[in-house]
């Protein structure tokens, strides 16, 4: 496709039907930005939601988009990703979405590492079902739109991202677009796969965690300047994990934001697959020819499962 | 001289070597150019419980299993109780000396219930209950029991052992000697059967010395054994056949969460990611390997093979029962927005986890039914290897053409079924893709100005689309509106009317046999065979029959079975599962009722003794329907 990189707009023509003040809107600016600044080819990137508020996303970026089934963004993302390695894949979902029904797959993703980007929006609450608690929303908590006080404990998700094994795992603020931005950028870029925890306000159900109640929290960790999460040698894994992951656990009067875990060290889903299958990169499944010119089939199954010949 | 037709039945312990012991006997008689049909039943267990192999071996190529059996060797003590009631009046029974002194009380894996089965059995004949007593009745119905001392047969000649590590090629050994084959041909079993483990190949080949010198120094009188010219094939199962065709059937992308009996399929595909091409005139071609995933549920692998379908890429994946439950709602999303997904669904006994390592039929209505809300798929059934194989590239060209999932029917019979499957046609089946998109600049995914109901595909990587499990209208946004909906829901249900139109009938539904014949067997699946078997046998005894075989239930080629059966006599329907629901779908499409029936849902494989004795009793009007009971 033949299409002007330059000035492309990574915004569809679909009208936006979140809540005025939704956290949402600051996470379309961040990824449009990204992609933006990135000068990405829209048919080179692909956004990949669940259901929910946040599943409505891929319809409002100008790039291919997959609206899937509750709590299965992720397998569908990493499909999409492993039959064709060139893609950038975004993963957009909410904390029900990725954190309850879809938690297996989050947490299963983190040793796969497929090289794909979790952007998970975190605003404690079910918005479209109408405002139950999410797995984000920590136990005792009222927000106006439950009966009673949250009778559940609440699942850090950056600190769930570092124990399974994400290569990258950082937090981010809608409200601070930049640094999403950046982040995705990042992310992005990290062949491994990566999570970004997006905290984010919901103005109709959740009054507790509000857009104020996060701006006096928040503090971005590249304030340090001697903060340095990457890993590029095997030898400093283990105590930039540590730093990182007990960084993560840190919620209350100060909430961090920005990178906590990047580790280069890690192969990729792709990388290990190139091992076994030579010419994966190259002709990963779906660029691949799989008849001749009169359309038979071009695998030799005696060849291929020789040991089961008999002769 | 009478054609060979030897039923053989090797038991023992799971994780004792059966496997190994089945890969050499089929070997061993395919290079003396017989053929081999065997079924391998066994436990949800890793070692300890009782497991077997029954093997036929014919020279022309059989297509089932025949109780009793002639001759059957007992590696454990708990075999010979096990199969009491499936040796023949003069059948040999090889067992080891050392069983002497065991009491049947002390046969811990045997389950209570059959347990009791076999005390009652002996009671009633007031024998004792141990082997005494079991050997003492296998001479009372006429068969020959041989002891070997297996430990000091094996000692003599691997003294390093340890010799219960050999019981297997002993027994096997033994069996193919008596049976009059060469030792040639038993080593060269040995062979294939360690071929990779070769560091044991050397003590194996003695143990085959052992028993082929013993065979030779005792009375028993081998048996003569012609032989024939052997011509190239392949030794494969159900779950080999399939993976074959799908590699064939240009499967770039398969995903799978372990189950029982499905990833014998997938595991196979891992061990070759690297596929080898054919010649030439593939030269300039694209060629890349095959991605195998290895997911963490069910629920992935569904959903990840639609997302790998979304790039272009032939995608399938491989479950039984419990996953394909938990796969429903993935199935439905690949129904609605349209996806070419391909799941190969390996039946085993159920309800629930059921009976995890055995046969059944029972899902056929679940597989057409699966899903919620109404939305096209195909339901397409596989009853021998070839089938396996070309049905597997079939699945993958009708995903792909009709943009719509494809469930392709195995059961457990014909997954863990051995057969020896002559060379395969690489050019019988053509491959047939999705219609390619290219309009990229104003692509609509779902464009409705189609007459089949088929929108051009195009695919994740080359355009920019949208796709949600929501409605959704030409571009694949949401949508709500009340026409738009409509026009989409008759533009889906089209393609499976396309199909019905362009899928040749030999695929559909065959009519084997005398067109006038007095009695039609209705079947699917692994039964295809075996009443192809009972056809040819029931000539011999005067009855004409024939089979109406169905090998598609979505779409259902109702017109041509409501022919079939209109013009039938006494119409019998075979299947394994206890409600007939292949037998429903026909009513349910052509409204005609079919009242006889010959069913079988304890989890093992129907033999046609039992399908011709039945027959009997339904021509006589004895019964209309006939539960099948054999098995251990």
């Amino acid at each position: 496709m033949e299409k002007s990189v330059e000035k492309y707009n990574y915004r569809s023509d679909i009208t936006i039907d979140w809540c005025p003040g939704c956290g949402n809107f600051g996470i379309v600016s961040a990824v449009t930005q990204a992609l933006t600044d990135m000068k990405m080819d829209p048919t080179d990137v692909v956004a990949v939601s669940g259901i929910g508020c946040s599943g409505k996303t891929p319809h409002y970026l100008n790039i291919a988009g997959a609206h899937t089934l509750h709590g299965r963004s992720i397998p569908y993302a990493v499909g999409v990703k492993l039959a064709n390695p060139k893609l950038n894949v975004l993963v957009m979902g909410g904390d029900g979405d990725l954190l309850s029904i879809g938690a297996g797959h989050l947490v299963a993703e983190g040793r796969r590492n497929s090289g794909i980007v979790v952007l998970l929006y975190n605003n404690a609450v079910y918005g479209l079902t109408k405002g139950q608690a999410a797995p984000t929303m920590p136990l005792n908590e009222k927000v106006k739109s439950i009966p009673r006080p949250n009778i559940l404990d609440k699942i850090n998700p950056a600190t769930l991202a570092m124990a399974s094994g994400y290569s990258f795992v950082a937090r981010g603020f809608s409200s601070e677009i930049k640094q999403l931005s950046m982040l995705i950028e990042k992310a992005m870029k990290h062949k491994g796969s990566a999570i970004i925890e997006i905290l984010q306000p919901c103005p109709t159900y959740n009054d507790v965690n509000t857009l104020d109640w996060f701006r006096k929290r928040v503090y971005k960790l590249e304030d340090d300047k001697t903060w340095n999460p990457v890993v590029n040698d095997k030898s400093e894994e283990e105590e930039k994990f540590n730093k990182g992951y007990n960084l993560s656990l840190k919620w209350g009067d100060k909430i961090p934001i920005g990178i906590f875990y990047e580790n280069n060290t890690v192969p990729s889903f792709p990388e290990r697959l190139s091992k076994i299958v030579p010419d994966y990169i190259k002709y990963p499944p779906s660029d691949q020819d799989v008849s001749d010119k009169d359309g038979y089939t071009i695998v030799d199954p005696i060849k291929t499962f020789i040991e089961k010949e008999i002769e | 001289m009478q054609e060979t037709d030897i039923n053989l039945l090797v038991g023992g312990p799971q994780g004792g070597g059966i496997d190994s012991a089945a890969n050499m006997i089929s070997m061993a008689f395919s290079l003396a150019g017989y053929n081999i049909y065997g079924i391998r039943e066994y436990h949800s267990n890793i070692k300890g419980r009782h497991s077997y192999i029954h093997f036929r071996i014919m020279h022309k190529r059989p297509r089932s299993l025949k109780y009793p059996v002639d001759i059957m060797v007992a590696l454990d003590p708990d075999t010979l109780f096990e199969h009491m009631f499936d040796v023949s009046s003069n059948a040999k029974i090889i067992y080891d000396t050392s069983f002497d002194k065991f009491e049947l009380k002390n046969a811990r894996m045997i389950t209570s219930d059959t347990m009791e089965s076999i005390r009652n059995e002996l009671k009633s004949r007031n024998l004792t209950m141990d082997v005494h007593g079991i050997l003492d009745y296998f001479r009372s119905v006429g068969a020959i029991p041989i002891a070997m001392p297996f430990d000091k047969l094996i000692n003599d000649y691997v003294p390093e052992g340890p010799a219960t590590r050999y019981y297997n090629t002993l027994g096997a050994g033994t069996t193919l000697a008596i049976l009059g084959l060469d030792i040639e041909h038993a080593n060269e079993g040995i062979k294939y059967a360690f071929r990779k483990k070769p560091s044991v190949i050397d003590s194996n080949l003695r143990v085959i010395k052992a028993a082929y010198d013993y065979v030779d120094r005792s009375e028993i009188k081998p048996e003569q054994l012609k032989f024939y010219p052997v011509i190239p094939r392949m030794l494969l199962t159900g779950n080999d056949a399939v993976a074959i065709g799908k590699l064939m059937g240009g499967l770039r992308f398969q995903t799978y969460y372990p189950i029982t009996p499905a990833s014998d399929e997938s595991t196979l595909l891992e061990n070759h990611e690297d596929i080898k091409f054919l010649g030439n005139e593939t030269k300039n071609l694209k060629k890349g390997g095959l991605v195998i995933v290895q997911c963490e549920d069910e629920l992935s692998a569904v959903n990840m093979a639609n997302g790998g379908a979304l790039t272009g890429a032939r995608s399938a994946t491989a479950t039984s029962g419990p996953g394909f439950s938990l796969m429903a709602e993935g199935i439905s999303f690949a129904g609605m927005t349209e996806i070419p997904l391909v799941v190969t669904l390996y039946q085993r006994g159920g309800p629930s986890t059921g009976l995890p390592t055995r046969n059944g039929q029972s899902d056929l209505l679940f597989a057409l039914n699966t899903g919620h809300g109404e939305f096209p798929k195909m339901v397409i059934s596989s009853g021998d290897m070839e089938e396996c194989v070309y049905d597997a590239i079939k699945s993958l060209n009708y995903a792909q053409k009709y943009q719509m999932p494809v469930i392709h029917m195995i059961d457990k019979t014909l997954a863990n079924t051995m057969d020896l499957v002559p060379e395969i046609d690489v050019k019988k089946v053509r491959i047939e893709k999705y219609k390619e998109n290219n309009n990229h600049e104003n692509y609509k995914r779902y464009n409705l100005n189609t007459d089949d109901g088929v929108s051009p595909y195009g695919v994740f990587g080359k355009d920019v689309f949208w796709m949600t499990g929501d409605e959704h209208n030409e571009l694949g946004h949401v949508t709500e509106d009340t026409s738009v909906r409509d026009k989409m829901m008759e533009k889906r249900m089209r393609k499976l009317i396309t199909a019905d139109k362009e899928i040749p009938m030999e695929d559909r539904a065959v009519l084997y046999g005398d067109k006038n014949a007095d009695i039609t067997y209705i079947t699917w699946g692994s039964q295809k065979s075996l009443l192809l078997d009972a056809i040819d046998e029931l000539k011999k005894d005067g009855i004409s029959a024939n089979l109406l075989y169905l090998r598609m239930f979505a779409p259902f080629p109702s017109e041509y079975v409501g022919e079939v059966l209109k013009k039938s006599n006494l119409i019998i329907d075979v299947e394994s599962n206890m409600t007939a629901q292949a037998a429903k779908i026909i009513r349910m499409n052509t409204g005609i009722e079919v009242k006889n029936s010959i069913l079988k849902y304890n989890g093992r494989h129907m033999t046609i003794d039992e399908v011709i004795k039945s027959t009997k009793r339904i021509m006589g009007r004895e019964l209309e329907m006939v539960v099948l009971e054999n098995g251990s």
